[in-house]
């Protein structure tokens, strides 16, 4: 069994039992209520979205470095399973924003700076589709994603360096042991899934570029012996 | 129910739940069609 599908295993094994306990065993919230049980599904989101991006910005440095094209498969497949993560954030913030504060959206820091984070990130994916050639798309994503993450420790911060709707991060500490269970399996849970999705996504740009490089000259020889 | 809770949750829970299986699972359709695109692609011109 390859390493893609031990993570897709454990990564949904570990997201069922965290998700039965988050929804049916673990307590409701004292003024949140169940509402609160969004937490199961947000905080690990934002946790791996941020983790692949961080992920991508060493990618990145990696083939400003090297120049080897195995960092580039590896950087778009964090980028994109991050941006879809990211997407997903956005989305499960805005309904829980719904059901606590009233509103589906406020221009808040923690808030704008996660959307100002999916637009950069799925703004390198646009950037590659529009470089001329491989070359140029490896060194503009790499440069593109170095700059994009600049906004990922103001996710992380913001919430401590300006005054935000959104809450501070909780800790072990201060959280009821019945609902640090649930999320931290769904946390493994989605980090496998998307280990794995990553490594899927590199293989498929990796499938992609051997198949565009290899037509040319195998053409070409064909050609050739075909007149010969 | 208590006061000073947030009622009627669960329709937020469902909704933030389903949302993420669904586009967890359209993502995982979407690399699946373009890993055989790709392994065809790649099995075309070798």
């Amino acid at each position: 069994m390859n390493i893609r599908k031990l993570l897709v295993l454990a990564g949904l094994g570990l997201a069922a039992v965290g998700t039965y306990f988050g929804l049916f065993v673990a307590p409701p919230e004292r003024h949140m209520g169940d509402v609160q049980r969004i937490m199961y599904v947000h905080v690990p989101s934002a946790w791996i979205a941020m983790l692949l991006y961080t992920l991508a910005f060493g990618f990145a440095i990696a083939l400003l470095w090297s120049g080897r094209q195995k960092w580039d498969d590896l950087m778009v497949g964090a980028i994109e399973v991050g941006v879809v993560l990211n997407a997903l954030l956005l989305v499960q913030g805005s309904l829980w924003g719904r059901a606590t504060w009233g509103v589906w959206w406020d221009w808040d820091v923690r808030l704008t700076t996660s959307l100002v984070m999916a637009i950069l990130f799925a703004g390198v994916l646009v950037l590659r589709r529009m470089a001329p050639n491989e070359e140029r798309r490896s060194q503009w994503s790499a440069v593109a994603t170095v700059v994009a993450f600049i906004d990922v420790p103001l996710v992380y911060f913001c919430v401590r360096w300006w005054r935000s709707l959104h809450q501070i991060q909780s800790s072990p500490d201060t959280v009821d042991p019945a609902m640090v269970l649930p999320l931290r399996l769904n946390s493994f849970g989605l980090l496998f899934l998307a280990l794995a999705w990553m490594l899927w996504r590199a293989a498929i740009e990796r499938s992609s570029r051997r198949a565009s490089e290899v037509p040319l000259p195998t053409r070409v020889a064909i050609e050739e012996s075909a007149h010969a | 129910m208590p006061d000073g809770v947030i009622g009627g949750g669960w329709s937020y829970v469902i909704a933030a739940y389903s949302v993420t299986v669904a586009v967890l699972a359209i993502y995982v359709w979407s690399l699946s069609r373009r890993s055989r695109r790709a392994e065809r692609s790649q099995r075309d011109e070798s």
